[in-house]
């Protein structure tokens, strides 16, 4: 269990300052409705600092706001206010986050335990305010929420000054489903099958982060085939992202060859999970404690030979990426994310390592098989969409070893369970996702059910990044920069 | 370098349960409201080589302007509705559209969210719906030839 610090209002600043004095960088912050319990609202903070830092702070209306000294808490912020209804005191933005004025009754608040679940009218309560740039021949791109592409909604506001790019605000949350009110009362079974359906593309990950807190709750040790096996799929699935997000950077910039190339590669992998799993993104391979997963010696076959494939190809187009100058010429220096940046809003995953931070949650706080094999996180300090892609490729051939690795140690044995409750009591989980580190908090009641589900996915941390990353590009970059990140819309938007 | 293609992989024409007529091209608009981006993804990848869905005259544009078909994922959030309905107004008629995935219609796992107000069919008249969490590429291709079935009877 992790031992939370009980602060005060006054002693926050303090606290926080010190932490990130140290080194350590902000993982979540989860607030939950306890008033039934006899506590007020309280605000947890979490803390990457050897292992993990809780801070708890109760709070009646208002809180103050931690944003001027950790910029990453900003949008955190902003959602306890919708969601909860406290007011950050001293935050830099008081524009709502993921409910629209344009269609939602700003006094009423979903996470809060006295909501009954009514939707207000249909109507316009208020308007958002953008920020405005002015200036002589300065001009405005808006784009979305549907875009041109098959992807996901978003809103992005560019303002130029000729082609280049002066400020981009994004507004996101247009595919608020409100997850986790959905989680609230439902079994930790059930709630699993709703946690893979957060981010599709990243299900099997996003589950582990969901399991790991579910299980250390009831008390279940896994065998270790089981965690064997889970990280397997868990690699799968890190390859066959990796995969496609190198597929579209040739796509960008309209090098259709090696992209289709990619994309067959992808198709093959998903068609590898469905073998397995019986499911292309393996959804619902896992069950509490357990996992579905058919891996005999054929399939293990099947797997060696499409690794060995994958590590073939994907040399391939690192050498064809290295070697080509008009390739080299759009990624080299494009949409630079510096390591200030982000460390200040504490980034994770491929993001971070490509501006020189060794964020790996598989290194960090090792969970399941990876306790038992090293990972090595590749780095790079350039921050520029060739980092992101040259470190796609080295954590490709990472994982195609790891999986090497799993299934030749792979153990024989039987779950010893034990199923023991704590009434209300928490825990958090983490995974490395193939976008980087992936959050749970869950609390359960006294019959078992989810009382409070928190989940930050990767992609919430790193958003505000690309406003900074495409500072000084000019907009035709812009989707290239995009997919250098690729970005989840559903896992951020919740 | 660059020929991975398996033959064998590649959907057949003949393999579908749904018969593709000659005579009818469909562009379509994908409209996103509110997925786990599964869908998504199974719907791009009706571009990649197995799939290679412009073989059919099917091709996916960049506005509903250009649109014949809506194709619509997700279970219509809130805060999606209005860019959903400004879409299909967007087109020009005669439109179609389809649905692809269970949240766009029945959705086991978020109707009863405040965020949501599907299904699609409550908003918009949809014409063909694909099933499934998420439909596999070549069902979507059958939906897709179903749908040009239907707009060919209609016109
Ligand atoms: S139908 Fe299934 S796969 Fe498609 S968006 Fe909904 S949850 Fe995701």
């Amino acid at each position: 269990m992790y031992l939370e610090e009980e602060i005060s209002e006054t002693e926050i600043y303090g606290k926080v300052e010190s932490i990130i004095k140290k080194g350590g960088y902000l993982l979540s912050i989860v607030c939950s409705d306890e008033r039934a319990l006899g506590e007020d609202f309280v605000i947890r903070y979490f803390f990457r600092e050897e292992g993990i830092k809780v801070l708890k702070l109760c709070v009646g209306t208002k809180f103050p706001s931690i944003t001027s000294l950790c910029p990453a808490a900003k949008n955190y912020e902003r959602e306890i206010r919708d969601m909860f209804g406290l007011v950050p005191e001293g935050h830099p933005d008081s524009r709502s986050l993921m409910l629209y004025p344009e269609n939602w009754d700003p006094s009423i608040h979903p996470l809060r335990k006295d909501y009954d679940g009514k939707k207000p009218e249909f109507k316009k309560y208020g308007i958002y305010r953008y920020k405005e740039v002015f200036g002589e021949g300065i001009n405005k791109v808006l784009v979305g929420p549907i875009h041109a592409g098959i992807i996901e909604p978003g809103h992005f506001r560019f303002s130029l000054a000729g082609e280049a790019i002066l400020q981009l605000e994004i507004r996101h949350f247009w595919k608020h489903r409100g997850v986790e009110k959905v989680c609230e009362g439902k079994n930790p079974e059930e709630a699993l099958r709703i946690v893979s359906r957060i981010s599709g593309d990243n299900a099997v990950n996003i589950s582990l982060a969901y399991l790991n807190a579910v299980e250390t709750l009831l008390g279940i040790k896994l065998s270790q085939r089981v965690s064997y096996l889970r990280c397997v799929l868990a690699e799968l699935e890190r390859i066959w992202n990796h995969v496609r997000d190198l597929g579209w950077l040739f796509m960008d910039i309209g090098f259709p060859l090696p992209a289709q190339h990619l994309f067959s590669i992808q198709e093959q992998l998903m068609r590898l999970n469905k073998v397995i799993t019986g499911h292309r993104f393996m959804f619902d391979a896992f069950s509490i404690g357990g996992v579905n997963v058919k891996i005999e010696d054929e399939e293990k076959r099947l797997i060696d030979k499409m690794l060995t494939l994958v590590e073939k190809e994907t040399k391939e187009v690192e050498r064809f990426a290295i070697e080509t100058p008009s390739v080299r010429d759009r990624f080299e220096t494009t949409g630079r994310i510096f390591r200030k940046t982000a460390m200040e809003l504490s980034l994770c995953g491929v993001c971070a390592r490509a501006s020189g931070l060794k964020r790996d949650t598989r290194v960090e706080l090792p969970y399941l098989a990876y306790k038992d094999f090293d990972v090595n996180v590749p780095i790079s300090e350039q921050g520029d969409v060739m980092a992101r892609f040259m470190i796609r490729v080295e954590e490709i051939y990472q994982s195609v070893n790891l999986i090497r690795g799993f299934l030749e140690n792979l153990p024989n044995d039987n779950a010893e369970k034990q199923n023991l409750l704590f009434p209300y009591s928490w825990s958090v989980g983490n995974a490395e996702t193939p976008r980087g580190n992936a959050f749970f908090f869950v609390m359960l009641d006294e019959k078992g059910n989810i009382y409070r589900l928190k989940y930050t996915d990767p992609s919430f941390r790193n958003w505000p990044a690309i406003q900074y990353a495409v500072l000084g590009d000019i907009i035709a970059d812009f989707p290239l920069v995009n997919k250098s990140m690729n970005l989840s819309y559903s896992g951020n938007d919740l | 370098m660059f020929f991975l293609l398996k033959r064998s992989f590649r959907v057949k024409t003949e393999d579908l349960k749904v018969k593709h007529k000659k005579v009818i091209s469909l562009f379509i608009r994908e409209v996103d409201t509110g997925s786990c981006n599964a869908c998504e993804i199974e719907v791009a990848n009706l571009n990649n080589p197995y799939y290679d869905v412009e073989r059919f005259g099917i091709k996916f544009v960049a506005s509903p302007k250009h649109a014949d078909v809506l194709l619509i994922t997700g279970c219509v959030t809130r805060n999606m509705l209005i860019p959903m309905i400004k879409a299909y107004e967007n087109a020009p008629a005669p439109k179609f559209v389809l649905t692809v995935g269970d949240c766009t219609a029945e959705c086991p796992y978020f109707k009863d969210s405040y965020a949501v107000e599907g299904p699609v069919s409550k908003h918009l008249p949809v014409h063909v719906h694909v099933p499934g969490c998420p439909p596999e590429p070549a069902q979507v291709i059958e939906g897709l030839l179903k749908l040009s079935h239907f707009a060919d009877k209609d016109l």
